[in-house]
């Protein structure tokens, strides 16, 4: 424990103040990085900062969705990255119908409308599969986790199969179709500009700030919804002590089916959001359903305050690891964070397995 | 046992279970023997290169039916099939089409069923780099098969692996870039350059080619930085290249599917993209980046891939007609298209002088220089060196506006005859290229200062300056 | 082992067991289809080891491991290390210690089997879908380290192993029969040694914590023990099957210890069964014959999936058929067969515990 505060007081310090730049000959030491202590280089550390936020929010909007699920049912939805990449390509397909060009557009050739309406689309889309395979499979072998799970594999495979055979439809002349090939959305035009911060000369994409939004307001209405209303209270409840919520009357299955909804449809929103911002593309599904389970490991289970402190964890190690950790030596650019944040997941699991801040019983 | 409906039942699906095996095992007592030249055409059709599947069997079909009488099933699908392919009086059959997806396991499960359980003779493939790695050590294990190479741009199969049934009638990754370094120091005046490369032996192999050809002219690199192969979040990697005010140029040799993402990374972190200050590999300019990379990168410098979109000569322009008359839906100036075509017509050649043998009869026949479409210097011929690595010129692109609007890569210089050890830079005792492979030296390669301008599709005399 | 004594099921299987078994030993000298013998056999009996070391820890140990497959290619990959050289005409990639294949074996199995140890120790206080996702994660480390990590693989992994086989297989080109019989005689060897461990004192309390491990703590038994070994052992099975892969693919790299890679083996341990031993190889027999059949550009009739090259047919196949599995034989092929000859009826119902109950060991 002591061990672990230690390593992480180091890694502050390290970063706010021991780190420096290769020297003028590209000399490098234990302490070479690319950008040198936030102190020498406050600007890049702000860059930095905000670059982990942004990707945090991501995290945050896919990794809620799965949290509501395991958190409440206890269900591990491996089909979770299925859905992600279903509804990134259900929306880039309708997006592509509203601009009519088929292939990657400007920013200016989108305005908001038509960014919207292809969430609009693919949300509902990811909602009714997602409640059909809730209701067909796993509505009935409540409790038998590792069954559902395995359920959920299957269902994954198929979805993933199937995604590669059919999408994408709408590219351009002599441009291959189907395959899983990567697209992507494009924001709308008005977020194509730079933010002056005032600070350190440090000029930012209000496209990251728009996505920061998006996280920060769907976090705000999921403990709206979770805290102020009776479907939420019940789904709390049903966090806490399902069989009791059931033994007092309440419609326990009504409530699955509505997380289950809402958990999708967060995966829906996040494709839609991170495909704007970088592509989508077959294999995406892999990674975002290991992504989602970081999070949801480290920060906890079932609690939505957890799924966001675990996002803001797992971006900042991605993110600092890649710019402050050592550059020294031949083995100059082993991504070391990737291992760091796996070991670091296995730890927990094992030691915390509620997660940092996790409830439930 | 009780013979109730349940058992019934579940006696029944094993019923089915057990003839569906009896069936397949049956194919397992089967042997077939004919006299037919058997051949394999190992592509992608999975993954990151999913599209080159339709372009490189639309290649090495072109080939079949230019040189060997072969009549496709479908002008609009060239993985329909094609029949009739014949070598004087041998006939050849595609037995196959194999489809990987870029990496190693599935590689070895389609050659190997090409291969053995198909029985292929030879094998024309495959696309990728890593995959090249594995069938040629599968060659060198096979010495009675024949490998020519698709369209794979890893350094490794014919530098250090190197077995004597495998042949490459088109450049590596390297050999493809030869030229921009120079036409980035002269053109462009960069002196510093940073350089974001995938981190897999194709990206290590072509970003290779443009350090080594850079350096050799007295540029410095000043930062390499290697994203995994398909990243989620490319961002990190954008930060590590320096700012835009610290260096001259950035060099991307990101592909797969990650290069229009690490394009939006960057125009994110430093905003719109300067054509002056980014130079890209041939995933700027092809595999359908023409239309979802080059709008932001246009009039930017591309590195080439052995092949010359925009040149006008009679043998290229010949080339292009048949090849358009064939399959019109596919782009014939795209290399993955004409190193297939290329791979198919030396394999022609080849049985044609070994009177329909195979093995190692075939390896001696196979031709050790070939005229070449795109081929300017040696009289048109592309060259085989000592193991089996063509020497081929190249052509550096640069990403122009059509009349027509949309956005293609045009010549602008011409190197000839690159080798793949870049005059003596590479050898098979030295690393393959890798993170830190290959060095920043200032050398002499054996085109430096010879690069020709090519402008309006022609090779003029003027020497690059 | 009085074949008076056997039950009618019994007496079916071993008949038909000892038949495969004769069949397949004289396979090669039949003459038969050497792609069969040196691809799809070959391969269930790889394959087969390794769904074997996943069945074991959920039959006997009531754990679900998807950690299998990223052992079985670290024992690749070590032996790729320890047992290739570099230099010209050598293998590009890792450490090229050029080490005796034999010796290198002994190290791959061994450094294995620790890592398992290592892996079961921290692994070991969790139970049911906790377990399930450390595994998880455990794949996802070799994943990364097997991609990052150059020095010892990097993306393309290491090449040519093929050519480091130990004098008693020796040329695997020059002999193709030999690595046929070893992969055999392996299989066989790490059956019969499964079965006497379930009946030695160490595996009945190993199903005893598989049962109750509450019970068991209060009896005196070291639960978080007895998961260790457990799962070192498996990674013992699996260490040797991932070595055997690196002499018959003779490469290994990332690509081989995946998500997808790791979904497969679980894949091919459902469709057999995850109560029955034997399951494991009749699961890998099963994929690897639908593998080698239904590629990409088979239109699979009647069913309207399938039929763009690209996807929709193996994939998709094989995911009906494992959904269908979990959902209507949890047990697998294997399952459904002990339901032929079941006499009295099975209770429907939820699962017991992590893993579904197991008929006595027979």
């Amino acid at each position: 424990m002591w061990v672990a505060l230690g390593c992480i007081v180091f890694a502050f310090v390290f970063v706010l103040f021991v780190a420096t730049i290769p020297g003028a000959e590209g000399q490098t030491s234990w302490r070479t990085t690319t950008f040198g202590s936030a102190v020498h280089d406050p600007s890049s550390f702000l860059k930095i900062v905000l670059d982990s936020l942004s990707f945090a929010a991501a995290l945050f909007i896919v990794a809620s969705g799965f949290a509501l699920i395991f958190g409440l049912m206890r269900v591990v939805n491996m089909a979770h990255g299925a859905f992600y990449l279903l509804a990134g390509y259900i929306a880039y397909e309708v997006q592509q119908g509203m601009t009519g060009q088929g292939f990657s557009l400007q920013s200016s050739e989108v305005n908001t409308w038509e960014w919207l309406v292809p969430l609009l689309v693919a949300a509902p889309c990811i909602a009714v599969v997602g409640y059909v395979m809730q209701q067909a499979f796993l509505r009935w072998n409540q409790g038998q986790e590792l069954r559902q799970a395995l359920i959920t594999i299957a269902v994954s495979v198929i979805v993933a199969d199937q995604i590669i055979a059919h999408f994408p439809r709408n590219v351009g002349a002599g441009t291959q179709k189907f395959g899983g090939n990567a697209v992507d959305l494009t924001w709308p035009g008005w977020t194509d500009r730079f933010v002056d911060l005032h600070v350190g000369g440090v000029q930012y994409s209000l496209a990251k700030f728009v996505m920061i939004g998006i996280g920060i307001a769907v976090g705000v209405g999921l403990w709206l919804w979770l805290y102020k209303t009776k479907t939420g209270m019940v789904i709390r409840a049903g966090v806490d002590d399902e069989q009791m919520t059931s033994a007092l009357g309440i419609n326990i299955q009504k409530t699955f089916a509505i997380a289950f909804v809402v958990g999708c449809m967060l995966a829906a929103l996040g494709a839609v959001v991170w495909a704007s911002q970088s592509n989508i593309s077959s294999g995406q599904d892999g990674q975002w359903l290991l992504n989602s389970l970081v999070v949801v490991i480290v920060g906890g289970m079932g609690s939505i305050f957890g799924a966001a402190a675990g996002a803001i964890l797992f971006a900042f190690v991605a993110n600092f690891g890649a710019s402050y950790l050592p550059t020294t030596g031949s083995d100059c650019c082993t991504q070391y964070s990737s291992i760091l944040t796996f070991v670091l997941i296995a730890l927990v699991l094992a030691f915390r397995p509620r997660g940092l801040f996790g409830r439930g019983g | 046992m009780k013979l109730n409906l349940r058992n019934w039942k579940t006696a029944a699906v094993l019923v089915v279970i057990s003839a569906a095996v009896a069936m397949f095992a049956t194919g397992a007592f089967a042997s077939s023997h004919a006299k037919v030249v058997k051949v394999a055409i190992m592509t992608d059709c999975k993954g990151a290169f999913a599209f080159g599947y339709d372009v490189d069997i639309g290649g090495a079909q072109t080939a079949f039916a230019q040189f060997a009488h072969g009549v496709t099933k479908s002008h609009a699908k060239p993985s329909a099939g094609m029949t009739g392919i014949h070598v004087g009086t041998t006939p050849i059959k595609i037995v196959g089409y194999g489809c990987g997806n870029d990496t190693v396991p599935l590689a070895v499960t389609e050659t190997k069923r090409l291969m053995e359980k198909l029985n292929a003779d030879v094998m024309i493939g495959p696309l990728s780099g890593d995959e090249a790695v594995y069938v040629a050590n599968y060659a060198k294990a096979h010495p009675t098969k024949v490998f020519i190479n698709g369209t794979a741009g890893s350094q490794d199969p014919t530098m250090q692996i190197a077995p004597k049934n495998q042949f490459r009638y088109h450049g590596d990754g390297a050999q493809w870039n030869a030229g921009i370094g120079e036409l980035a120091y002269k053109k462009l005046g960069w002196r510093k350059a940073a350089i974001i490369m995938d981190d897999y032996s194709f990206g290590w192999t072509s970003a290779a080619g443009m350090i080594a050809d850079f350096c050799a002219v007295g540029g410095q690199i000043t930062k390499r930085v290697f994203p995994p192969l398909n990243t989620t979040d490319y961002a990190p990697f954008i930060r590590q290249l320096p700012p835009p005010n610290q260096v001259d140029g950035y060099f991307w040799v990101v592909g797969g599917t990650g290069t229009a993402a690490a394009l939006k990374a960057y125009e994110q972190a430093y905003g719109k993209l300067d054509p002056k200050k980014n130079i890209g590999n041939l995933f700027f300019g092809f595999l359908g980046a023409d239309k979802v990379v080059a709008p932001k990168v246009v009039g930017a410098y591309v590195g080439g891939f052995g092949n010359n979109p925009g040149v006008h000569y009679p043998k290229v322009d010949a080339y292009r007609a048949y090849a358009k008359k064939m399959y019109p839906a596919q782009n014939v100036d795209d290399g993955f298209f004409y190193n297939y075509y290329m791979a198919a017509k030396a394999l022609t050649i080849g049985l044609a002088k070994s009177g329909g043998a195979v093995g190692a009869k075939l390896d001696a026949a196979l031709p050790r220089s070939i005229d070449g479409p795109f081929q300017i210097s040696n009289g048109g011929q592309v060259t085989l060196d000592s193991r089996r690595q063509a020497i081929q010129d190249q052509y550096q692109l640069q990403l122009v506006k059509q009349p027509n609007g949309s956005i293609a890569p045009v010549v602008v210089a011409y190197v000839p005859a690159v080798d793949q050890s870049f005059g003596g830079l590479f050898k098979p005792t030295s690393p393959p290229p890798g993170r830190t492979q290959p060095p920043c030296k200032k050398v002499k390669t054996p085109w430096q200062g010879k690069i020709k301008v090519v402008t309006n599709g022609k090779v003029t005399n003027q020497i690059l300056k | 082992m009085n074949p008076s004594t056997w039950t009618l099921r019994q007496q079916v299987e071993r008949g038909i067991a000892a038949v495969a078994l004769v069949i397949v030993i004289i396979w090669p000298a039949a003459g038969w289809s050497s792609y069969w013998s040196h691809t799809i056999l070959l391969e269930t009996f790889i394959f087969g080891m390794a769904a074997a070391s996943l069945v074991f820890l959920s039959a006997y140990g009531g754990m679900v491991s998807l950690a299998q497959t990223a052992l079985f290619g670290m024992a690749g990959i070590i032996f790729g290390n320890l047992a290739t050289k570099g230099g010209p005409g050598g293998t590009s990639k890792g450490l090229h210690l050029g080490w005796d294949p034999t010796v290198a074996l002994i190290g791959a199995i061994v450094l294995t089997t620790m890592l398992g140890l290592i892996g079961g120790a921290v692994a070991a206080r969790s139970a049911g879908i906790y377990f399930l996702m450390i595994t998880l994660t455990y794949s996802v480390i070799a994943v990364y380290t097997l991609g990052q990590v150059t020095k010892i693989s990097g993306f393309s992994g290491i090449g040519g192993i093929n050519n480091y086989t130990p004098g008693w297989i020796g040329d695997v080109l020059a002999h193709p029969n030999r690595l046929y019989y070893v992969a055999l005689g392996v299989t066989l060897f790490a059956y019969v040694v499964i079965r006497y461990i379930v009946r030695t004192p160490f595996g009945i309390a190993l199903q005893g914590v598989r049962d109750e491990p509450i019970r068991a703590a209060s009896l005196g038994f070291n639960v978080p023990l007895h998961r260790t070994l457990a799962f070192g052992f498996g990674a013992f099975l699996a260490a040797l099957a991932g070595v055997l892969y690196a002499w018959f693919a003779g490469q290994v790299s990332p690509g081989d210890v995946d998500l997808p890679q790791t979904i497969n083996l679980l894949i091919m341990a459902v469709i057999g069964g995850l109560v029955r031993i034997e399951g494991a190889w009749v699961g890998a027999f099963v994929f690897f014959l639908m593998q080698n059949y239904i590629t990409s550009s088979t239109h699979v009739p009647l069913i309207g999936f399938g039929g763009t090259i690209f996807g929709g047919s193996f994939n998709t196949l094989i995911g009906i058929i494992f959904l269908a599995i979990v959902v209507v034989s949890p047990d697998g092929l294997m399952g459904l067969w002990g339901r032929l000859f079941n006499t009295r009826r099975r209770p429907k119902g939820g699962e017991r515990t992590a893993a579904p109950a197991t008929e006595p060991a027979n």
